[in-house]
């Protein structure tokens, strides 16, 4: 019987570093021990069969915006649409099948850092290429991520890059990119971002094909100045100085402490040294094997695509295969989480803003419609609380919920409802 | 950055590090309040309006007679066939017939130059500064959260339309209460009562896993069978707003909120400060059709929200104001936008209003590296309010500040 606080870090490993733990997965982790189960679920497969084996989505270039209300408009947008649900149950599927998870969870994680929505950019193909950049380099280098992003399609029109020229310059990009995705705010001046701006002038994005296009004559190469350089700068080179930069040293350490740690207990101040040089991975498993995984009062509540596919995994649903796709699409719309559409720049909220009336009554459906469909081979033979909590990955049920479930007698269906809408559930203790 | 909204700035202005959690109230729970303890009349409301994104003020309040103005915006500078002149050379985005209804009336003060020193040009900073009222420390209280500091408790005293709460909402020790928009509905039978067990506390809960029980009960206090307010239809006003002009069609959300809002001070609900809100004013690109749209909405749903304060006879006691987080830049972009800038105007309208122009108009000519130089400090707005509607010293609220606009006819 592992004890508790081993319990506690096994599930916070694998709900946080993963997207919670397939049947049977959980009890594994625990009977290998600690530091194995660390290994485990910290190192990324070279490569992933299940994940691999979804298939991509045929994804093309759909040209330009037809004519309003002709034929062609309504072919059109018919064609958009199932171009972008096919890559939203692509990416779905792979977070919920992974056998390991880390890889998609951290390309999840960057999504919401370089937060760039569909809504605007209006192009699958284009999303899909940014989302195979931050797959590429989610655990890889920071600086070759920054510089992968500077030019994405997607970003750039996104932030109004695509369309900027040395006449007038669009401030948008520069100032997100220093405020939201390398420095955080304050450690930069409006002379800098107007000076940047300047530097990152001459790209077109061509968005419906996801291309890009650099037009010297669009772009302003007098020197600017900024972060006490001055030289001929274009958008590599001005990455470059931004992640060299001691503010970015602790600015992604801290943005990371707080999604996958805690947003209550302050970054360590040596957490920032696993950044030194700019890898993701030792960031990574300096976090995931930190004292503070331990610690009992790091809650974190689960996002609406967290708890979503750690349902699926449990259920052991692939939401592709679902009766109706377009009902788990609009669940996760009104719960306030889709795939490829974050509010904004900003990326997604956390914690207390999942905790609302309203996201518990969506979560309390979408529970009833996903444990119809799912196998729950795992509870025939023991339905104790005990089982519930090692099936899904949970460190201990409350004695509120024992009663919950002890109301509801064996019937696996119903338990399965209670325990995924549970607080202990929605909420990784 | 496309649409702007108020998540967004709970995560990153800290509102969600406050130490009370907001209670999310129920519509039962506000009729009920309003049944045993409704608000007299005569008693002044304020509806705050914030508008997410940094609001272009030169082409909302527009000097267009202004040959500076005209040459620093090609493509993107409104000509007098597209504003609805004032005075003073200056006129309202042509889509705000409804202002125009309010200014003829006397009812719509337009202060201009609103800011306040050494601005900030990050949204997410500066929406912080506008909300918490503290332009020089970072403080995570905001302004009408202080002011319920300073009352006595009562969870509806303050609310916000939503499923968060706004920053300016929380106080040090109180916090006011959100009312998520439309209905919940709520599971029956045996699932329900087993969905009670687990909405229960339980000694060993962390703050969130205590906050994702206590969500779960709040769905349940809510009961179909007591006279949901919700479900009567929105008080009517006599006089509809004019369509012309900024009406593009469909329901904004704003319209939505501002009928939840009429509906509960039409039954006497005991609240002081609602606090609603529109986004997608950060218009860097494509400014025009967008944020004329936006301003059509803000115009004409207002416009109507005062009509039925009107009918409900609530008409000398609510006061609407709309702002945003910064003005916008002088100068165009490439990108037919604008970037983000300092001062803007700020509206007052209905209550007792006295309409007109307050502060200077910006000059266009003496600029401050490319940015409006502000004229009219936002915390002088906050006092007249917070003196003149809610009764409370000005400088226990916005530490020690002394000056407001005379906005505001005596009672």
């Amino acid at each position: 019987m592992a004890d508790l606080l081993d319990r506690l870090e096994v599930s916070r490993l694998v709900h946080r570093f993963g997207f919670g733990p397939k049947p049977g997965e959980f009890k594994k982790l625990l009977n290998m021990g600690l530091p194995a189960a660390r290994t485990q679920i910290l190192t990324a497969s070279k490569s992933d069969a299940a994940a691999d084996a979804v298939v991509a989505p045929k994804l093309t270039d759909l040209g330009f915006f037809p004519t309003q209300k002709t034929q062609a408009a309504a072919d059109f947008n018919l064609a958009r649409q199932l171009q972008i649900n096919s890559l939203y149950t692509w990416w779905l599927d792979r977070m919920a099948v992974a056998d390991q998870a880390l890889l998609e969870r951290m390309t999840w994680f960057w999504h919401g850092h370089w937060a760039t929505s569909y809504d605007k950019v209006q192009y699958a193909i284009t999303m899909k290429i940014q989302n195979d950049t931050l797959r590429k380099y989610a655990l890889g280098n920071f600086a070759d991520m920054s510089r992968a992003m500077v030019q994405d399609p997607a970003l750039l029109y996104w932030l109004d890059a695509g369309q900027n020229s040395k006449q007038s310059p669009n401030e948008n990009l520069a100032r997100e990119l220093m405020e939201l995705f390398t420095l955080g705010v304050g450690n930069y001046t409006e002379s800098d971002i107007r000076e940047i701006a300047r530097g990152l002038t001459g790209w077109q994005v061509y968005r419906s094909g996801g291309t890009t296009q650099f037009n010297p004559l669009k772009h302003d190469s007098t020197p600017i100045t900024f972060l006490g350089h001055t030289g001929t700068y274009d958008a590599l080179g001005i990455s470059d100085v931004l992640v060299t930069e001691s503010a970015c040293q602790q600015f992604i350490p801290a943005r990371m402490w707080f999604r996958f740690l805690s947003a209550e207990n302050p970054v360590p101040s040596d957490l920032s040294d696993s950044f030194v040089g700019r890898d993701i991975n030792q960031l990574v498993q300096t976090l995931g094997r930190h004292s503070q995984m331990r610690a009992v009062g790091n809650s974190q509540v689960k996002s609406p695509v967290e708890w979503f596919i750690s349902a699926c995994r449990a259920l052991n649903i692939t939401p592709s295969k679902l009766q109706n796709v377009g009902y788990a699409i609009s669940a996760l719309t009104n719960m306030g989480q889709l795939p490829f559409n974050p509010p904004n720049v900003g990326g997604w909220p956390a914690d207390e803003a999942w905790l609302s009336a309203s996201s518990a009554q969506f979560r309390l459906s979408f529970a009833q419609y996903l444990v119809k469909q799912g196998d729950l081979s795992t509870l025939a033979g023991d339905t104790s609380a005990q089982a519930i909590a090692d099936w899904l990955g949970v460190a201990e049920f409350s004695y509120r919920t024992k009663s919950a479930f002890s109301a509801a007698g064996s019937d696996p269906a119903r338990l399965a409802i209670l325990a995924i809408c549970s607080p202990e559930y929605v909420v990784n203790a | 950055m496309d649409t702007l909204t108020r998540r967004k700035f709970l995560q990153l202005t800290g509102a969600g590090a406050i130490a009370g959690v907001a209670a999310s109230l129920s519509i039962e729970e506000i009729a009920q309040a309003a049944l045993s303890n409704p608000l007299p009349i005569g008693t002044p409301i304020v509806v705050v309006v914030t508008l997410y994104g940094g609001n272009d003020g030169l082409n909302t309040v527009v000097p267009y007679q202004d040959s500076i103005y005209q040459a620093s915006r090609p493509g993107i500078s409104l000509d007098a066939s597209k504003v609805i002149p004032l005075q003073d050379g200056l006129a309202l985005n042509g889509s705000m017939t409804g202002f125009k209804s309010l200014w003829d009336q006397k009812k719509l003060a337009i202060v201009r130059g609103v800011g306040y020193p050494q601005p900030d040009h990050s949204h997410f900073s500066s929406m912080a500064i506008w909300q918490s009222a503290s332009p020089q420390e970072h403080i995570s209280s905001g302004w009408i959260g202080r002011w319920l500091d300073s009352q006595p408790h009562d969870p509806m005293r303050a609310i916000g339309l939503g499923s968060v709460l706004p920053p300016l909402l929380a106080g040090a020790h109180q916090v006011g209460s959100v009312l998520p928009l439309g209905g919940l509905v709520i599971p029956s039978g045996t699932l329900a009562q087993q969905c009670a067990q687990l909405s229960k506390a339980s000694g060993a809960d962390t703050p969130l896993v205590a906050l994702a029980a206590q969500s779960m009960a709040d769905l349940f206090k809510l009961s179909g069978d007591v006279g949901p307010v919700l479900k009567k239809p929105a008080p009517v006003p006599d006089v509809l707003p004019t369509q012309a002009g900024g009406n593009f069609g469909g329901d904004s959300s704003l319209a939505q909120q501002l009928d939840v809002v009429a509906k509960l001070i039409a039954v006497n609900a005991p609240t002081r400060v609602w606090a609603v809100s529109l986004g997608g004013f950060d218009t860097h690109a494509d400014e025009i059709q967008g944020q004329t749209k936006l301003l059509g909405t803000v115009s004409d749903s207002i416009t109507r929200f005062l009509g039925q304060m009107q009918k409900v006879g609530r008409s000398r006691d609510v006061t609407v104001l709309v702002y945003s987080e910064f003005g916008r830049r002088v100068k165009a972009n490439a990108s037919m936008g604008t970037d983000h800038g300092t001062a803007g105007p700020v509206f007052i309208a209905g209550g007792r209003t006295q309409g007109g122009f307050y502060g200077d108009q910006p000059s266009l000519k003496t600029l401050n590296n490319g940015d409006l130089m502000v004229t009219t400090d936002f915390r002088d707005v906050y006092g007249a309010i917070l003196e003149d509607l809610l009764n409370t010293d000005k400088s226990r609220v916005i530490d020690g500040w002394k000056s407001k606009l005379p906005v505001f006819a005596k009672a």
